[in-house]
Order: C-alpha cells, then sequence, then structure tokens
C-alpha cells in the first residue's frame, strides 16, 4: 500500500517537473514558475514579430531611407560649408552661401520632418494593422498572463525598418556626396569644400530616430493593447464601429446602391489609408513637377532626385495602401466573388472609394510645390544673381496628372486580376 | 434541372496529389432539398463548390437545364453564380462594416429585388435591422446570411454546414427557416453537413466517402427542424 502511495507520489512529482499539466485528455502548458517565465517571456516578446513582418514593413524603410539621404546630404554639405567661414567670403559670393545654407535648412526640414512625420503614421498604421491581425496570437498571450508592455516590448522590432532604411540612406548619401559638393559649387565661387564625417549628423539622423521609432512602437503597441482579451481573440478589434458612426448611418436611409454603400463604408473604416492614398498623389504631384522646375533653378542632379525620390515614395505608398485596402477585404471581395459580382465591381467598390483623397492629395501637392518654389525664389535666391523666374509649368502640370493616372491605372489593374485569380474556396476555408 | 456527370477532382501538385472526387454522377430536380452527408474529408464541400461553380471540376459535366457551366469561361460563370445561385457558409461571412440591413442589400441588389425588407422580416429580423453583425447572435447572423441568399431569389441554394458553430435550438430555428422557405418559394436547396439526423429534413439524402457516393436514398416523408434528432 505504501509502496502504491510511493509510486503515485513519484507520478504526480514526474508530471510536475515535465511542466506539463494533464486535464481530462488535454494537455495545458504548466502555469510559469519564475525561471520559465523569463524565458517564456523573453520567447514570447521575439515571437511576436518575425524577420518577414520587419521586412513587411517596407513603406516605413522606403520612406526613412529617402527622408536620411536627402537630409544627409544637405545637413552634411551646410556643415562642412560653415568650416570655410562665411566672412572670409566676397560680397556676392555671400549671397550664395546663405541662399546655399537656406536652401539646405528648407530642404531638409520640409523633406526630412515631412517624410519622418510620414513614417510615424504609417509605423502606427503598420502596429495597428499587426493587431488586427493577429489578433488571436496577441489574445493567447494576454490571456495566458502575459502583460501588455512585455508584449507590446516585441513591437520595437518595427523600430528596426527605421535603422535598416536611415542606415541606407545615410550610407548611400556619403557614396553620392562628392557628385552633389560638385554641382552644389558649379560655378567654382566657392572654395573647394572637404566632405568630413560628423557623428553628431550621424546620431540625429540614424540612432536617435531608430530609438525614437522603437520607443514609439512599445507606446502605440502598448496602447493598441488595451483592448479586452476577449475582443482580440474573437477578432472584433477590427470590426469595432463608434457609435457616432453607427448613429450617423443609421439615420441615413439605406437609398444608395449596395456597391456604393460599400464603398463608403471602407473608405470611412480605413481612415489611414485615406490618408495614404492623399499623401501618394501629394508626393507625386509636388515632386514630380518640382523636378521639371528644378533643372532650370538648381542642377539637373537634383531634379533626377527629386524625381526619383517622388516616384518611388508615391508608388510605394499607394501600392502599400491599396494591397492593405485589398488583404483588409480579402474575405468581402471573395464573398462577393461567390455571389457573383463582376471582377470590375468588386476592385471598384474596395478600391475606388480612394479617387477622391488622390485627386485633393493631387491638387494640394500641385499648390504646394508652386508656392514653395515661388518663395525660395522670391526670398531665399531674391539676391542671388541670374535666378529665372519662376512661373506655373502647365505641361509639366498636364504630363503629372496624366503620369500619375497611369500609375494609379496600373496598380488598379493589377490588383483586378489579382482578384480575378482569387480561390474563393481558399478564401471561406481560411486557407488566404 | 442538375445533371452531375462524372465529375473528378484533385488537389496538389504531382507528386502529393490527391483525388478528392472520383467520379461523381447525381440528378437533382427542381425544388428538391438534397442534404450531402460524410465525415471530414470525404469529398461534400468539394462537391458543393464545384457544383455551385466556385471551383472547376478537372472532368465531367454540370449540366443546369443543359448548359454545363463547367465548359464555361471565369465570366460565365460568375454571371451563372449572379442570376442562379446563393450561398449559406458555416462562418456567415457578413460584412462587419455593414449594418443587417446593408447586408442583405448585398444579396437582394444583384436581383434587382427592391423588397429586400421583405427577406429581414422573414426570417425575423425586422427590430435588428440597423444592428451590426457584432451586436448579434450567432444564430441571428445566419438568419441575415439566410435573408442575405434569399433576397438574391436563386434558384438553387447552397448551403455548407450552416448549423456547424450554432447551438441546438439556435440551429433547429435557422433550418426551420431555411425549409418554411423553401416550401413557399420553391428553390433547389443542396446541404452539406456531417449531421446525420439533419437529412431526415430531405427529400434525398446522398453520403459520401472518400470521393464516393457511397449511398443515395429518398425519405417517405420529411420532418421538420423540430422533428429531427441533433
Amino acid at each position: 500500500m505504501a509502496a502504491k502511495h510511493k509510486a503515485a507520489q513519484s507520478a504526480k512529482n514526474r508530471r510536475k517537473t515535465s511542466g506539463i499539466t494533464k486535464i481530462k485528455g488535454f494537455t495545458l502548458p504548466q502555469q510559469p514558475t519564475h525561471e520559465n517565465k523569463k524565458e517564456n517571456g523573453q520567447t514570447a516578446a521575439g515571437m511576436i514579430l518575425s524577420i518577414g513582418d520587419i521586412t513587411r514593413s517596407f513603406g516605413i524603410i522606403i520612406i526613412s531611407f529617402c527622408a536620411v539621404f536627402v537630409c544627409t546630404l544637405f545637413l552634411n554639405y551646410n556643415t562642412d560649408l560653415k568650416s570655410i567661414g562665411a566672412q572670409t567670403l566676397q560680397s556676392d559670393v555671400q549671397n550664395l552661401y546663405n541662399a546655399l545654407v537656406m536652401t539646405g535648412k528648407m530642404v531638409s526640414i520640409l523633406s526630412g520632418g515631412c517624410l519622418l512625420l510620414t513614417s510615424a503614421v504609417m509605423l502606427c498604421f503598420y502596429i495597428r494593422h499587426y493587431v488586427d491581425t493577429h489578433g488571436k496570437m496577441l489574445g493567447i498571450l494576454k490571456a495566458m498572463g502575459y502583460p501588455n508592455l512585455r508584449i507590446a516590448a516585441g513591437f520595437s522590432g518595427f523600430g528596426l525598418s527605421i535603422l535598416i532604411g536611415s542606415g541606407a540612406g545615410y550610407a548611400l548619401a556619403h557614396v553620392t556626396m562628392p557628385q552633389f559638393y560638385r554641382m552644389q559649387n558649379t560655378d567654382g565661387l566657392l572654395p573647394e569644400i572637404r566632405i568630413r564625417f560628423h557623428p553628431a549628423l550621424f546620431a540625429a539622423l540614424v540612432i536617435v530616430p531608430t530609438i525614437v521609432f522603437c520607443l514609439l512602437s512599445v507606446l502605440y503597441g502598448y496602447f493598441r493593447l488595451k483592448t479586452p482579451v476577449l475582443d482580440l481573440l474573437k477578432g472584433k478589434v477590427s470590426t469595432k464601429i463608434p457609435k457616432e458612426a453607427k448613429d450617423r448611418e443609421n439615420a441615413k436611409k439605406s437609398s444608395l446602391p449596395f456597391l456604393q454603400e460599400l464603398k463608403t463604408s471602407t473608405r470611412r473604416q480605413q481612415k489611414s489609408l485615406v490618408f495614404f492614398v492623399g499623401f501618394a498623389s501629394f508626393c507625386y504631384a509636388s515632386m514630380m513637377q518640382m523636378s521639371f522646375g528644378m533643372d532650370e533653378l538648381a542642377s539637373w542632379m537634383m531634379a533626377l532626385m527629386i524625381f526619383l525620390i517622388g516616384v518611388v515614395l508615391s508608388s510605394v505608398t499607394l501600392f502599400l495602401a491599396t494591397t492593405s485596402a485589398v488583404k483588409a477585404n480579402w474575405k468581402t471581395l471573395a464573398l462577393m466573388r461567390a455571389f457573383g459580382y463582376p471582377d470590375k465591381a468588386c476592385s471598384n467598390s474596395i478600391l475606388g472609394g480612394y479617387r477622391l483623397p488622390a485627386c485633393i492629395g493631387f491638387a494640394l501637392g500641385t499648390v504646394y510645390q508652386y508656392a514653395l518654389l515661388k518663395v525660395a525664389v522670391m526670398f531665399v535666391f531674391a539676391e542671388v544673381e541670374h535666378v529665372p523666374e519662376y512661373r506655373f509649368d502647365v505641361p509639366a502640370l498636364i504630363l503629372t496628372l496624366i503620369s500619375f493616372t497611369a500609375l494609379y491605372k496600373i496598380i488598379l489593374h493589377v490588383y483586378t486580376e489579382k482578384i480575378k485569380r482569387m480561390s474563393i474556396r481558399e478564401v471561406m476555408m481560411g486557407e488566404e | 434541372m442538375i445533371k452531375i456527370e462524372d465529375i473528378h477532382k484533385s488537389y496538389g501538385s504531382q507528386d502529393n496529389r490527391t483525388e478528392v472526387l472520383k467520379g461523381i454522377s447525381l440528378t437533382v430536380g427542381d425544388g428538391d432539398c438534397i442534404v450531402v452527408l460524410g465525415a471530414s474529408g470525404s469529398g461534400k464541400s468539394t462537391l458543393l463548390n464545384v457544383v455551385s461553380g466556385l471551383e472547376y471540376p478537372d472532368s465531367g459535366k454540370i449540366l443546369y437545364d443543359g448548359t454545363n457551366i463547367a465548359a464555361l469561361s471565369d465570366n460565365e460563370r460568375t454571371k451563372f453564380r449572379r442570376e442562379k445561385t446563393a450561398f449559406i457558409f458555416q462562418q456567415y461571412y457578413l460584412l462587419p462594416h455593414l449594418n443587417v440591413e446593408k447586408n442583405v442589400k448585398m444579396g437582394a441588389d444583384l436581383a434587382k429585388n427592391h423588397d429586400y425588407i421583405a427577406a429581414i422580416a422573414a426570417v425575423g429580423l425586422s427590430e435588428k435591422r440597423r444592428k451590426y453583425p457584432h451586436e448579434l447572435s450567432g444564430g441571428e447572423q445566419q438568419r441575415v446570411a439566410v435573408a442575405r441568399a434569399l433576397a438574391k431569389k436563386p434558384d438553387v441554394l447552397f448551403l455548407d454546414e450552416p448549423t456547424g458553430a450554432l447551438d441546438e435550438t439556435t440551429g433547429r430555428q435557422v433550418l426551420d427557416y431555411i425549409s418554411r422557405l423553401q416550401k413557399e418559394l420553391n428553390f433547389t436547396v443542396i446541404m452539406v453537413t456531417h449531421n446525420t439526423n439533419i437529412a431526415d429534413m430531405a427529400k434525398t439524402v446522398i453520403r459520401m466517402n472518400s470521393g464516393k457516393v457511397v449511398d443515395i436514398w429518398q425519405n417517405e416523408t420529411q420532418k421538420t427542424a423540430y422533428e429531427i434528432g441533433w
């Protein structure tokens, strides 16, 4: 009897030490002990983001790359320019010196600042999207007792995308810097400026943004994780509709056709995408038109740089917005196809709602670039000789509008084809 | 009338190919209620997908009043689904950002049915037509899916495990709505389920195993949703 009791005790102990608790045939992980809590905590935080998740945030990588590339070129040049000492220059060269310093500051603040701000918005968008799409996994972690802050710490990985983008931008800026320095002084009015490495600039453009974005990721992730566990597990995070929106919606009569209703509701649900589509068309309109004017006002290199940044930035942002809109509505699209809605109606109902923000962004971008260049010519280059008068370039506007429409249509076409090829069965069975 | 002739369907690459349907032949009369029974992996859902025009078979014919939908182009099949069929799925698949009324409009607009409010009333949800899917119970959500499908005025209604996510009471309620509306509107029902009790509601029962039809029988009398076991 005593032996039997001993054997039972020993079996009990064995179960305890194996870290597994058996309940009516089910196997559950045991409550975390102090030691394995530490271990599991590291694993959980590490498991939240994969390398794929970080590389998928290529929108942030591209934007931070562009921002740091532009800022590094101009700020490094400005810092080196200051080292030659303005007081040693003759008065006519002094004006050029001042204009170059002012241009550098303005471009860095406007481009760098705007792009970094956009990166921050995009970062929040990625985290929100991640929480929406990984609700079950995060819900399980919360249900198991992991504190929000520890889970949110895993989101700091998103800050790495800033490190990748800004690091690459900084490096490429240094590669192209000799050419840029030569272009800034083609007339040879200024003495030769030697390229120097400025650790403070590296810290301000690469290290500090990475740290700030890591912290921002954790804070925003923490804020998003305040959702109740059950809502995360049931996927209710993305389907919650604010009461005011509901009231407004219910006050209206359902007189609109279904496709129109869907288009409106999709746009309303994805406000961040409205911003990104508007931003993409803003960037495209302003930078493309600006590049036409830059050739005369500055140099072909500057024009090419602005042109490339404009095209890459707007294409990436537009592509990202479209991908997110389609992914978020993948099941809706599958259902619509199952019910027999034509492919064009399907893609139009999901993506057609962004036409208005695109038009507004384009108009704002056009006005912005015109105002910026006009101001630059009027004030910054006021005392510099031989600067041509800046006029609104109508052919550039038409060309930009046509090329942007073509880009927008190509992206829509790509996604209509993708929708056409979707397997309704796989989507319905959750095998997306 | 639907005539299915020697349907074959496989999935996977050449090395890892699995034949899911192995030569299925059936005839379904207009206004019939067919229940397809079978264990998980028997091929019943694949049969439903192929017959409803969601997927192409590898070979064989699916004739709807003489038209072979297996030979139609993708656009033609979309048109076929738009005009002839409706679906009810186990997971409801309601559009989360639209209220009940607008979800039902999704089906109604395709049939140019302006009286979609009647479809909502038919499933007893008039009071909740302004509610959003997440504000409804599972049974209510499935009733919205029923209303959405019927507002489309289909000739054939396909149901894939419609009570799979519901408890007994709500499951019976949903089946009762479907069966009463089928009798009233006389559309054809093809339902896939693993619940053998539901077979008692059907006129024709098909049992599948390993991609083949192993048994077909006709019920002399069809029970109501409240008379069957659960």
